[in-house]
């Protein structure tokens, strides 16, 4: 190795901080503090998007929180690693997507619009759900010949979880509540 | 007279030799209970540094136990960051705002490189790794820390800033923290410029740590926790690793790698040398520092009685010279394999211990080498002192004229190695010195007994070349014929490759110009060069070791950018 690579070796080293994610930490479905920490992050979706159960095949990728932004993604055996992305924002772009009946039960108030984007060689698009208060993304991107099944697969593994209900779950047994949507007003609103 | 003359039938030591004119030595034994002449103190920052981890655990024990789900601490933090979120105001909302942007990942990864920069351009490579790692362990620990509690952000509150991942610790402060630390440490010289960066960065985090309460980003502990952790790790890591008394930060000239022989630490070696030796020490002066990284080698002056003065040579080791010695041989390990004894040295006792065994044996032998006068504690197990003769009057090998005695002398030393079972090992002009027509060795702390005979080759390829860089490599191959046979000096050739020289001997022989080891080669009989690299268990565990931490780095790096894609 020459000298003149450690300075760069170095640089990508300091820059972990700059760049790094929240610790990984799986959304389930009333439970869990990433839930709680992602009711924060935006506090105005009245819907957390989580994992209700893994079906055969799929595993938990990783969790990233931050203000204004949840996103977590799922891995799978047949679909590949990072198959799909989950992302929770206030709004989001449906531009181009086609909305459809949720052939599942998505809570009343929750639209649900599609844009699939490639069906061969590989299965790549997204799927949004519209709420009050934010929308949730889910993007997929399978390997090569992933069965298209898997998409529904991975759509019965996510739910949309009721903010109240995360408030009403903590505050059981606690005097501390979430503000926000489905929850008192937070204190120092408007910075003022 | 003969250095061997002096040997009594007994042996030598500092009970059998002293310098000549000086009074026979008169000595103290330390009794139970008094201190040693330099007695360890733990300094101020030592003592924070241990009550700020204190803090910090009991800070994480007491939210791990009763915090995750929201109880009593918990809960009582969010009422507290609540309440001070009701006393915003707009104009106090900007400051604090402004205040947040200045701890931004972007602004602090600029400063970060900015220090980088600095700490490449005057080639401060201690601190910079020191630095770096620093960074990376508050990174890492802030990292598993959070995942372990998952504390969510405070409650009933709107946060004003943004934030990123679980409170605890803040990793905001976490990261302000070390690089302040590493702004005082790396770039400001020991005292008042860094005092003041001292009292600065606590300034700084008390700051920023009030704009995350403010902004209702974070709670106390996690500021609190943040700041411990950022503060601990690399004021751990400077002083561990480039503790002042041997790195200090100069911008000055001159030689920065050694001990301080003033203040302090020279009144406890004049001490030591007077309690344990009985030499009464009149003048300690750092000599041939340029020469040195293992030790801090010294020139004392003694009192040899009725007016005169002597000259002795001494080495002071602690333990940062068994660290590096540590890390020199692991690196050696990684690079090259088992070329000789790669073993560390455990303590700086067993560091001192050999040398001065090798010293004793050399002058025992009749080599030319110093004659040993004893060691010295100047700290327990943490400092001692090498004391020996030193050569007065005599010059290296470099400044001196070379002529075939000189040769001859070189070539003979290497003979009676070989002849004893030894090996140097560090035959180099810098160690090589002539007085009065006579070649000396010193720095025997490499030696090596039963040696390999490979190891030996390369002393006498070494020693050749050291020669022919003041001379000739034709000539001092037909000096060497008449101590070596044809086959032993084309096996000393084959040997000689690259690392397996010093790196003095490789520098100079760049200097030089001419390809002095190739006109060796042309003289001796062809013989294939001796391959260096050596395979064992120790060296494929230890790339395997650096390769895994390698392979967590990248990961780390791996996740961060899909987190972020």
């Amino acid at each position: 190795m020459s000298r003149r690579a450690i300075p760069v070796i170095l640089l990508v080293l300091l820059s972990l901080p700059a760049c790094s994610a929240a610790p990984s930490n799986e959304i389930r479905c009333g439970r869990g503090s990433a839930g709680i920490l992602a009711a924060q992050a935006v506090p105005s979706a009245t819907m957390i998007p989580c994992i209700a159960a893994f079906p055969v095949g799929w595993s938990y990728g990783g969790f990233f929180a931050e203000s204004g932004l949840v996103r977590f993604w799922l891995d799978s055996d047949r679909a590949g690693v990072h198959a799909i992305q989950v992302e929770l924002s206030p709004s989001c772009d449906t531009s181009g997507a086609v909305e459809v009946e949720d052939p599942g039960s998505a809570p009343t108030g929750v639209r649900r619009l599609e844009l699939p984007t490639s069906l061969e060689p590989r299965l790549t698009g997204s799927t949004f759900f519209t709420f009050t208060g934010g929308c949730v993304t889910l993007r997929y991107d399978f390997v090569n010949g992933a069965p298209a099944t898997l998409l529904l697969e991975a759509h019965e593994a996510i739910e949309l979880f009721p903010r109240e209900e995360v408030v009403a779950l903590l505050s059981e047994g606690s005097d501390v509540l979430l503000c926000g949507a489905g929850a008192p007003p937070c204190v120092g609103e408007t910075g003022a | 007279m003969d250095a061997r003359s002096e040997v009594t039938g007994q042996g030598v030591g500092p009970d059998s030799v002293a310098p000549a004119g000086t009074a026979a030595p008169k000595r103290r034994r330390r009794p139970s209970g008094e201190p040693p002449p330099l007695p360890r103190q733990l300094g101020l920052g030592g003592k924070l540094s241990i009550g700020l981890t204190l803090v910090a655990v009991i800070a994480i024990v007491v939210i791990a136990l009763v915090g995750r789900t929201g109880e009593a601490l918990g809960r009582s933090e969010s009422e507290f960051v609540a309440a001070v979120g009701r006393l915003r105001a707009p104009w106090l909302t900007d400051v604090m705002r402004a205040i947040d942007a200045l701890a931004s990942p972007f602004l602090l990864f600029t400063t970060r490189v900015l220090i980088l920069a600095i700490l490449i351009v005057f080639r401060r490579w201690r601190h910079l790794f020191v630095f770096v790692g620093s960074v990376l362990a508050v990174e890492l620990i802030s990292y598993g820390l959070a995942s372990f509690m998952t504390r969510p952000r405070p409650f009933g509150v709107t946060a004003l800033a943004a934030w990123e991942g679980f409170s605890h610790p803040s990793r905001r402060i976490a990261d302000v923290a070390v690089t302040a630390v590493g702004i005082a440490y790396a770039l400001l010289p020991h005292g008042r410029y860094r005092d003041v960066a001292k009292y600065v960065t606590a300034g700084t985090l008390a700051v920023f740590g009030s704009a995350q309460l403010y902004l209702g980003v974070s709670h106390p502990t996690d500021v609190v926790v943040g700041a411990v952790i950022g503060v601990t790790i690399p004021l751990v890591g400077f002083r561990w690793f480039c503790p002042n008394d041997v790195f200090p930060v100069t911008y000055g000239r001159g030689k920065t790698a050694h001990l301080d022989v003033g203040g302090g630490r020279g009144d406890a070696i004049r001490k030591a040398l007077k309690e344990q030796l009985g030499f009464v020490v009149t003048e300690i002066q750092p000599v041939g520092l340029e020469g040195s990284g293992g030790s801090t080698p010294v020139r004392l002056t003694i009192d040899a009685g009725g007016g005169a003065q002597e000259r002795l040579f001494a080495k002071v080791y602690a333990r940062n010279h068994v660290r590096a010695d540590r890390w020199y041989k692991l690196g050696r390990t990684i690079l090259y394999g088992g070329l000789e004894d790669e073993t560390p040295f455990r303590t700086v006792r067993r560091f001192v211990e050999y040398e001065d065994y090798t010293l004793r044996l050399m002058y025992q032998e009749g080599l030319p080498s110093p004659k040993p006068y004893g060691v010295v504690e100047i700290t327990p197990e943490r400092e001692y002192m090498i004391v020996m003769e030193f050569f007065d009057g005599a010059v290296e090998l470099g400044g001196a004229e070379v002529d075939d005695s000189i040769i001859d002398q070189g070539l003979g030393m290497i003979r009676r190695f070989w002849d004893l079972g030894l090996a140097h090992r560090d035959i180099k002009p810098s160690n090589l010195m002539v007085r009065d027509g006579r070649l000396l060795l010193v720095d025997v702390f490499f030696v090596q007994i039963r040696p390999s005979p490979w190891r030996q080759a390369v002393d006498l390829g070494n020693m050749m070349l050291t020669l022919a860089l003041r001379a000739d490599a034709e000539r001092v191959y037909g000096r060497a014929r008449a101590f070596f046979s044809e086959d032993e000096l084309a096996e000393a050739v084959a040997a000689t490759r690259g690392v397996a020289s010093p790196t003095q001997v490789r520098s100079e022989l760049k200097a030089d110009g001419r390809d002095l080891l190739a006109e060796f080669r042309s003289l001796a009989p062809e013989r294939a060069p001796i391959a260096i690299q050596r395979w064992s268990i120790r060296r494929i565990a230890a790339i395997a070791g650096v390769a895994l931490l390698a392979l967590m780095a990248m990961g780390i790096v791996q996740e961060n950018w899909r987190a972020l894609t």
